[in-house]
């Protein structure tokens, strides 16, 4: 080792204790922490994290009215549903030593990607939306514990509603599968699979890469597989071009998808061909959940009319932060452990509180929506 | 494998790829022409076919006054929006093009720069229009309205004959044999295939090169335009960067067919469209580029001119 470098490995360490002390002495005189928001706002599936926004928004805005001693910044974290992306974003995130929590991601693939720099910087993660299994499994790779934590049930728990409520009223019909090769697409085409059994038969399944212009080649296979439902394992931008070109071709038989179809954008991107499409997603509407009042303040401070799909987790991981900062929480490390050992009141009603892989214990359950006249509608519970 | 669907589906891949093809056809004239000429690679052309989907969609909106929510046209009015639109799409296109070459070729040829530099400022090209319109457009998908209707001729042995697949087929046969006839009859065609075989020769026999080289692009331009308006018609979407998956196909397709001959460009397009319909049926949708690129890999190993490369050099344009 010769001097210069020895010299200068020293003088980088001196800055970093200096740096590092500045941050601590930082953090312990807090008056204003900063939760990031991480999910698409730009891109082909901006929707998702367009719609789930208002949910952090308005919960932190009410906190913030309060005058609480340690106020919520909120920021967004751009990183487009993809996981190449996010892999560039996380590390950004993580690196701001003011952000002292995560309401995200919205997609499963960015959460893949975005895991390890959490974990690494201990950062803890609250998504309102992705719902992979693998992100939660032990045995995976991919498992964010203990950082990741999600308060919707995931794609074990979707699937199956997804396939019950995609055969509704058919007696067995033969269905086929359809995912975008995205892991939340094809993960949740995997347990719609798997729970197929009792509600019908698998007529055909195929892999898609998207974008994709032209879908005619897919129709075929449906169209020669003779399925009465399709089940799309994938996001609205991709389900509007698929649907279209099913109806287009004279396919009259079900289409239906998970959560990453159910946008207040998809109808508006399909057209006609949207009527009638099912949807299933682990979030009950927020409008229906609020008084009147609430409502109105909800519309007054985020400027959204209709509380889009997943307003009502984002409002719930937003109030999951905001309780451990009002119990004095401000690091990252104490706001960790405090999600990771928490128990709290959803605006459902219902107790949530995580397990140890980060699995929502409670949770609103797996509703189904619909297409009727262009507006998505709440159908049932499932 | 799945050769079922190839047997039951056979005539309905058949068409679609068709359509699709031509579609690629229209763009691979783009780079073909102006390959033609320059012996350059015009990346570009996959963004001007991008801004030609948009032009489609925004002189249907804003001109013709179409949503999403309205019904499709019908009668002579239908036929007013149409040719209006596509008139509109390639005439945006040919001026872009043109613009493209007066400012990132232009300059460089005049300074006797190598084709380095020239296919460097095409990329540069081709990145600034996609990131500007990326930044107008919000980088997300954009839906256009349907002005046409997709009411069918009928059916045969599981062929849908929809208009927008049929209108597709015929016009782009159409602007082939136009073009081929203008290539070969026209002055300026002639003019276009002396430049391609002896830029010092033309220039001797009082060629005007730069303004054949322009019109060289704008022609690319009028055919990629004519694309862009068949795709937004037929799909009724687009996004900033719809012209990289569309500009590879027809790059590729221009390779295949032997790039700098129309025929090429054509056979070429056609190809590659039913080689993807008929991948995608028989061994899953994942394995289509996959297969689409082993087969271009192989013909270039037998015939590295491409299909039609050698065989019709003297129709090069």
């Amino acid at each position: 080792m010769n001097k210069k470098f020895t010299r200068g490995l020293a003088l980088a360490a001196s800055a970093a204790l200096v740096f590092g002390a500045v941050a601590t002495t930082q953090a312990n005189a807090a008056s204003e922490v900063t939760i990031a928001v991480q999910g698409p706002f730009t891109g082909d599936y901006a929707q998702l994290g367009v719609d789930q926004y208002p949910g952090a928004q308005f919960a932190v805005a009410k906190y913030n009215a309060t005058k609480p001693k340690v106020k919520i910044k909120l920021i967004k974290a751009d990183s487009q549903c993809d996981g190449t992306v996010a892999a560039n974003v996380a590390p950004g995130i993580a690196a701001n030593a003011a952000v002292v929590g995560v309401i995200g991601t919205s997609c499963s693939g960015e959460a893949r990607n975005s895991i390890p720099s959490y974990k690494a910087a201990g950062l803890a993660m609250v998504s309102p939306s992705a719902t992979a299994v693998d992100l939660t499994d032990p045995l995976s790779k991919n498992n964010g514990s203990p950082v990741f934590h999600r308060v919707v049930v995931n794609d074990a728990t979707q699937g199956p509603a997804l396939a019950k409520y995609a055969t509704l009223g058919l007696k067995k019909p033969k269905v086929f599968l359809i995912d975008d090769k995205s892991p939340y697409g094809a993960g949740l085409i995997v347990a719609v699979k798997d729970a197929l059994p009792a509600y019908g038969t698998v007529a055909g399944q195929d892999s898609v890469p998207v974008p994709l212009s032209d879908w005619t080649s897919v129709v075929s296979k449906v169209k020669a597989s003779g399925a009465a439902v399709v089940i799309y394992g994938g996001y609205d931008a991709d389900a509007a071009k698929f649907v279209k070109a099913l109806r287009d071709n004279g396919y009259k038989g079900i289409f239906a998808g998970g959560d990453g179809v159910d946008t207040s954008a998809f109808p508006g991107l399909a057209g006609s061909a949207a009527e009638g499409v099912r949807m299933t997603a682990p979030d009950v509407p927020f409008d229906t959940l609020v008084s009147k009042a609430v409502l109105k303040d909800f519309q007054k401070i985020t400027g959204v009319k209709v509380p889009g799909l997943y307003v009502t987790s984002a409002y719930d991981s937003a109030n999951i932060y905001i309780d451990c900062i009002k119990k004095g929480n401000t690091t990252r490390s104490t706001i960790l452990d405090c999600v990771n050992d928490g128990l709290w009141k959803g605006i459902g009603g219902g107790a949530i509180s995580f397990d140890q892989d980060g699995d929502v214990i409670g949770g609103a359950a797996v509703g189904g929506y619909l297409v009727k006249k262009g507006k998505i509608i709440y159908d049932k519970k499932l | 494998m799945n050769f079922s669907v190839l047997t039951s589906e056979f005539w309905a891949l058949a068409l679609q790829g068709t359509a699709l093809g031509l579609i690629y056809s229209l763009i691979a004239l783009g780079y073909t022409m102006v390959y033609g000429v320059l012996r350059l690679i015009n990346f570009a052309n996959s963004e001007i076919f991008m801004v030609g989907t948009f032009s489609t969609m925004l002189i249907e909106i804003v001109v013709f006054k179409r949503a999403i929510d309205l019904p499709a046209l019908s009668g002579g009015k239908l036929i007013f929006v149409l040719l209006l639109t596509l008139m509109g799409s390639m005439l945006v296109c040919a001026l872009l093009a043109m613009l493209v070459e007066l400012v990132a070729y232009r300059r460089l040829r005049a300074r006797g720069t190598n084709r380095l530099a020239s296919l460097i400022s095409a990329i540069g090209t081709s990145i600034f229009l996609s990131e500007s319109v990326r930044l107008l457009s919000g980088s997300r998908s954009h839906s256009a309205p349907r002005v046409l209707d997709k009411w069918s001729f009928g059916e045969v042995a599981g062929a849908n004959f929809r208009i927008d697949t049929m209108m597709t087929i015929v016009a782009a046969i159409v602007i082939f044999i136009v073009l081929e006839i203008f290539v070969t009859k026209s002055h300026l065609g002639k003019a276009i295939r002396a430049v391609s075989m002896s830029e010092e020769n033309s220039k001797l026999m009082g060629i005007n090169l730069n303004r054949v080289i322009t019109m060289t692009f704008a022609i690319g331009g009028l055919t990629t335009g004519a694309a862009a308006f068949f795709y937004t018609t037929t799909y009724e979407n687009t996004v900033f960067n719809v012209g990289f998956n569309l500009g590879i196909a027809a790059f590729t397709s221009a390779v295949l067919g032997g790039i700098g001959n129309l025929r090429g460009a054509f056979y070429g397009g056609l190809s590659l469209g039913l080689l993807e319909q008929f991948a995608s049926a028989i061994l899953g949708s994942q394995w289509k580029s996959v297969t689409v690129f082993l087969v271009l890999v192989l013909v270039l190993l037998i015939k590295p001119s491409g299909i039609f490369g050698e065989a019709v050099q003297q129709t090069r344009t």
